[in-house]
């Protein structure tokens, strides 16, 4: 990222024309414009990502048209038009924008958006001028101008400005007689190829249409073929922030820049105001910890940029918990912690001396008396208090005497320092908080669903948005789907669709982590095809991974393809597997139902007919039915059928229950329903208690043989396609076909989960942090939590639907 | 020989008693049933009255609890009341024509032509019927004679019609009908030493263009692969009414094996008429697998397939006999077989002034 913006600065800089072009040309692979193909996507691509971010800001549902005509097929000559519905530029700004490079609205900031340089665009305009000559024509309108602005824009390569002509003002009139609101056309001509494939235009904004499910996407290919992505959801992406940058991701060089380009006036304001995660209470402790501390214990007043190369790296081990603070505690009658206020002090994370090597001790307190045991620890180990200490003298005194003492002591000694002193004390590197992570955006569960659905015509979609995580200070999310079922090619390996931050990456697989994640999944056991077990399964299905990230590390400045990191990849297989579970789940539930069906047949079409028949060749009456039916089913049988009412624009969901069996039998039905999505269950007749959150129960008559039981619900507040299948559980005894066993340890197991959940959401771990007692002398009477590795918290749930069954068949 | 076929009552009785079986589960309130004689090489037993191998005593059970077995208690229902609206209005039809009207049977429609073939075997077995009974005739492509015999056939006006099958017939020889009882043709009388079945075309025209069939005063019948039952049938009337050796001359493979035992012991799929069908004295001349190696014939591996029904023959009761279980060891050791054309390694009169001479000599019949 780093690199591309430095050819932007150099060619920013002034520069002859010659070699400005000289320049492109050898650097144009960074930029994507390598082949006559890759530059049409490049293009495409830059044009588009621009529209949907430039939409999203301005909180606007985007209409995106992308056009592609050839100008001169001979020549290979292009002409592209993108037109969006997003904000306009104002008149001023569009000259910057389409002229000089690094003109960008948002490079200081670090969140989660599609472009992040100020080169995006610009680069188009100069790739379509070397090549072709032509100047890019722009006509822009924003909302609080009757008229829209054209212009012709050029790049003045030597003075990084934009040469503008032929501009003028427009009405702007739409095909349906009504004026244009507000929006930007671009069109460029450049030298490129038109191409169909993996990777392609087409490819391209359908795997942007995916990610995007708010926008609506039309593309007309050179053939004049239209190509339309409807916007599946009202809900424009959640706005999301600029975070700053949280000290556990910041190395000691890049610290360094920081202080030195910081205006903040002294270290204090520096660490508070440049950085996430620092509450007022850390900004003392770091300086403390780091030995930045005036005589009086006071943080330095110097300003950051003069600190010197040593307190920089003291810093610097400080914000990588390197640094931190040792702390006592003692011991309460039942032997639990106590924290001693205020009784730290800062230290490096020495090992306690249980670590040592048993010889190197047995070494030295061979011959030692009881004057130098405390010389021998301290020694070792900077890991104890004094009141341990005492107490340690003590307790060897009277078991092994004051010395010297020969090896058998020694050994005894030694022995009793590594396994059974507690040196009460603990390292404890300064607290932080997380950073925040409403910089993320994901797309969510239901919009990847709503998305995949669109793109791909298959039966069976499964979705998971992981909760947020840490890695080394970068807040990131991973979120994947999964579709599978027919109109899939079946034998061939299923098609990957990666995304970062929304955006597509479609080159590189093989070399990209988001890929390794799949890869490192077995998927025979959930139903998909993987010769040895290893590498892209094969099948009808296709799998998508987003990466959300405040920084998405990638291999190469092409940003194809993510570079390795292994909270991330975790998070990323530990989502694959669930995935995995839900495939597995609905394969063994087609099954099922593909056997009840048949049974059905049978005593709905086949038997009638038999009997009919029979009847008819022997000329007697036609027989009943019941008994023959009760031997042949033998079993009792849930049937759920969810359905969407266009009409009352509800989701219809119809339960029944029959005994085929020749006992009666009494059960009571348990059904999941999207309740944390926002559902409102209505017309449920059958009343019925709430078992837990997402889960309803229903106590049913008992079912004499033959017998049946209908319920019927609606579930309001849904769209279309949000909620296609219920899951149908029961108490009671024997088997019932279509249904699973609801399991009471189960329940109470989902139960506590739901607590926690609901509860206090992973704020614990913050509050812990922020709410530490500072004040006065006072013994904390609570341990706190130890410190929790950022990112391992427990996950948070993932709908309704997933739930279920995740904990019941626990982690992979 | 028409004591093998029913009147038509006694047909509809069988016919009713499969129906009755079903009809009086259901009212009992138990699924229905069709039980039937299992009819796999498990269950034939060399029937020493008869000379051929039956089905044996086992018999298995369809129950409608699954839903293909019911389809197949449906269809035998429909199939029926089709044989019985046949028998009332005096018509008949092909198996091919059964399958096409059973588009019309709604649940009771047959999935392929195989299916319906086999129901219609099924009922055969279970009825202890004919075919011809349930006035349903075969698809299956007759056999083709030449050889001096005399035969009549009544044509299509119910006239009877002699054919010398040497000399009023042309290359193709005498076409055998798929009807070959008394009722329908007539053995005349013959001048030849023995009858000779032959696997394939290429070999029986080769037989005609040197004049075998003369020169060695045999009858030549074109099998045709694995024969028809009509072609069996008149082979077995041949050798019985006119007391004629019947030898096989076949490829050297897994399934020429088959087709003998067909022919001489009965087949597993038509053991329930076996004793119409097979001709116990039937001799199987070659290629077997020790031709291979004595007249050092051009050959091919076997497949796994291959392989796989050798293996099947070991345990066939039919292929019991010690002579059979080593031709077969033989050809799984040599791990290879032949053709009957491959004799034509040695030039095209081999086949008739060497191969079969010796062969026929080893028989006592050159
Ligand atoms: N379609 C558009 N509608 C409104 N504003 C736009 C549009 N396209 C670009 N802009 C404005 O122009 C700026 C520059 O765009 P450009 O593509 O050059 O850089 P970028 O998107 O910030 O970063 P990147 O180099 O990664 O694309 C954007 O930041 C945005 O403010
Ligand atoms: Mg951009």
């Amino acid at each position: 990222m780093t690199e591309k913006r430095d050819i932007a600065t150099r060619m920013a800089g002034n520069q002859k024309q010659a070699s400005i072009s000289e320049f492109f040309e050898k650097n144009k692979h960074f930029l994507g414009f390598d082949s006559l193909h890759r530059s049409l996507i490049t293009a495409v691509k830059e044009a588009v990502d621009n529209a949907l971010d430039a939409c999203e800001e301005a909180r606007i549902l985007p209409d995106i048209r992308i056009e592609i005509r050839k100008a001169d097929p001979r020549r290979d000559i292009i002409e592209l038009e993108v037109e969006d519905n997003g904000p306009g530029i104002p008149r001023d700004s569009i000259a910057k924008v389409f002229g000089q490079l690094l003109f960008g609205s948002r490079f200081h900031a670090i969140r989660q958006s599609r472009g992040q340089q100020g080169i995006g665009i610009t680069g188009v305009v100069m790739y379509s001028q070397l090549t072709t000559g032509k100047p890019t024509h722009v006509r822009s309108k924003i909302a609080s101008e009757t008229t829209a602005v054209e212009m012709d824009l050029g790049l003045d390569t030597k003075s990084n400005k934009a040469i503008k002509s032929k501009e003028q003002r427009v009405p702007w009139v739409l095909e349906d007689g009504t004026e244009k609101v507000s929006g930007l056309n671009v069109q460029c001509r450049m030298k490129a190829k038109f191409q169909r494939g993996k990777q392609s235009v087409w490819q391209y904004l359908r795997m942007t249409s995916i990610v995007n499910p708010h926008a609506s996407i039309t593309f007309v290919d050179p053939d004049g073929e239209r190509t339309h992505w409807p916007r599946v959801t009202e809900r424009l992406p959640r706005k999301v922030s600029a975070i700053k940058p949280h000290p556990h991701g910041i190395e000691l060089g890049q610290l360094n820049r920081l202080a030195k380009a910081t205006k903040a006036a002294n270290l204090s304001i520096f660490l508070k105001t440049d950085f996430s995660g620092v509450p007022g209470r850390a900004v003392k402790e770091m300086c403390e910890v780091s030995g930045l501390v005036d005589a009086k214990g006071q943080p330095l007043k110097s300003r950051p940029g003069r600190l010197d190369p040593e307190q920089i790296r003291a810093l610097a081990e400080t914000f990588q918990g390197i640094r931190g603070y040792l702390r006592p505690y003692r011991l309460d009658h039942r032997g639990s912690r106590i924290y001693v206020a205020n009784a730290r002090r800062p230290g490096n994370p020495t090992a306690p001396i249980a670590n040592a090597k048993h010889g190197d001790l047995l070494d030295a307190l061979t011959g030692a008396s009881i004057d130098d045991l405390v010389g021998i620890v301290t020694a070792r180990t900077d890991m104890h208090w004094e009141e341990s200490l005492t107490e340690l003298v003590g307790a060897v005194g009277s078991a092994h005497g004051d010395g010297p003492w020969n090896k058998q002591a020694a050994d005894a000694i030694s022995k009793h320092l590594r396994k059974a002193w507690d040196p009460r004390i603990v390292f404890e590197a300064v607290k932080l908080l997380k950073p925040p992570i409403d910089c993320l955006s994901p797309i969510e569960e239901l919009l990847i669903k709503k998305g995949l659905s669109k793109t791909i015509d298959s039966r069976f979609v499964t979705t998971l948005t992981r909760a947020p995580a840490v890695s080394t200070g970068n807040p990131f999310q991973i979120e994947v789907g999964l579709i599978f079922g027919e109109g899939m090619a079946a034998d061939s390996a299923v098609e990957v669709l990666r995304f970062a931050n929304r955006v597509p990456l479609m080159y590189q697989q093989g070399g990209c982590m988001l890929t390794k994640a799949i890869e490192s999944v077995d998927w025979r056991q959930y139903g998909l095809d993987q010769p040895g077990g290893n590498g892209v399964p094969k099948g009808p299905a296709a799998i998508l991974v987003h990466l959300a990230s405040t920084n998405v590390q990638f291999t190469s400045e092409a940003k194809e393809a993510v570079a390795d990191n292994e909270e991330v990849r975790e998070e990323a297989r530990k989502a694959m597997l669930e995935l995995g579970r839900g495939l597995r789940k609905h394969l063994e539930k087609k099954k099922k139902l593909a056997k009840t069906q048949e049974k059905f047949e049978l005593i709905t079409d086949i038997l009638p007919a038999i009997a009919e028949k029979s009847a008819a060749i022997l000329d007697r009456e036609v027989p009943a039915l019941a008994g023959s039916i009760t031997r042949i089913m033998n079993a009792v049988i849930a049937q759920e059928e969810t359905a969407w009412d266009k009409e009352s624009k509800r989701t219809t969901v119809e339960i029944s229950l029959r005994n085929y069996t020749a006992k009666a039998r009494s059960y009571t039905l348990l059904a999941n329903w999207p309740q944390r999505e926002g559902a409102v269950m209505v017309d449920n007749e059958h009343g019925g208690r709430a078992e837990m959150t997402g889960v309803w129960a229903w106590k049913l008559e008992t079912l004499k043989p033959g017998e049946s039981a209908t319920i019927t619900f609606a579930l309001d507040g849904l769209e279309k396609g949000d909620w296609t299948e219920t899951d149908v559980f029961y108490r009671g005894a024997g088997d019932v076909i279509g249904a699973s066993k609801m399991d009471d340890a189960l329940l109470a197991e989902l139960r506590r989960q739901e607590d926690i959940i609901t509860g206090e959401p992973q704020e614990e771990e913050e509050e812990a942090m922020a709410d530490e007692p500072e004040g006065p002398e006072v013994p904390a009477e609570d341990s706190p939590a130890p410190p929790v590795d950022e990112g391992g918290g427990t996950p948070a749930p993932s709908g309704p639907k997933q739930t279920l069954f995740d904990y019941t068949e626990g982690e992979a | 020989m028409t004591d093998r076929t029913h009147s038509p009552e006694e047909t509809k009785a069988a016919l009713h008693d499969v129906v009755v079986e079903m009809y009086d589960r259901i009212v009992k309130g138990e699924p229905p049933t069709m039980t039937l004689p299992v009819r796999t090489k498990n269950n034939i037993t060399f029937n020493k009255r008869l000379g051929v191998y039956k089905y044996g005593k086992s018999t298995s059970v369809r129950d409608a609890t699954s839903l293909r077995s019911a389809k197949q208690l449906l269809r035998a229902l429909h199939v029926v009341e089709f044989i019985e609206e046949m028998i009332d209005a005096g018509k008949s039809s092909t198996l091919r024509e059964m399958y096409y009207i059973s588009e019309g049977w709604g649940h009771g429609k047959f999935g392929s032509q195989n299916e319906s073939n086999n129901l219609a075997e099924d009922l055969e077995v279970v009825t202890k019927c004919l075919r011809e009974d349930f006035k349903l005739r075969p698809e299956e492509d007759g056999a083709r004679i030449i050889g001096n015999i005399t035969l009549q056939e009544r044509n299509r006006r119910g006239e009877w019609m002699r054919i010398n099958a040497r000399d009023d017939v042309g290359d193709s020889g005498y076409g055998v009908p798929y009807n070959v009882e008394s009722e329908k043709l007539e053995l005349i009388e013959h001048d030849v030493d023995f009858i000779m079945a032959i696997e394939t075309g290429g070999m029986f025209d080769r037989l005609i263009e040197n004049g075998f069939d003369e020169d060695h005063r045999c009858a030549l019948v074109h099998l045709k692969g694995q024969p028809a039952r009509s072609t069996r049938r008149i082979m077995k009337r041949m050798s019985e009414e006119w007391d004629l050796p019947v030898v096989v001359f076949a490829d050297c493979d897994p399934w020429s094996y088959r087709i003998h035992a067909s022919i001489a012991y009965g087949a597993i799929k038509t053991a329930h008429i076996s004793e119409y069908l097979a001709t116990p004295t039937a001799t199987y001349l070659g290629i077997t697998a020790d031709d291979i190696v004595a007249y050092d014939l051009p050959s091919d591996d076997l497949s796994k397939k291959d392989i796989e029904a050798l293996n099947a023959e070991l345990t066939d009761p039919r292929f019991q006999d010690p002579w059979w279980q080593e031709q077969i060891n033989m050809m799984l050791e040599l791990g290879k077989k032949a053709e009957q054309q491959s004799l034509a390694k040695y030039g095209l009169d081999f086949v008739t002034d060497t191969y079969l001479p010796e062969k026929l000599a080893e028989l006592g019949l050159a």
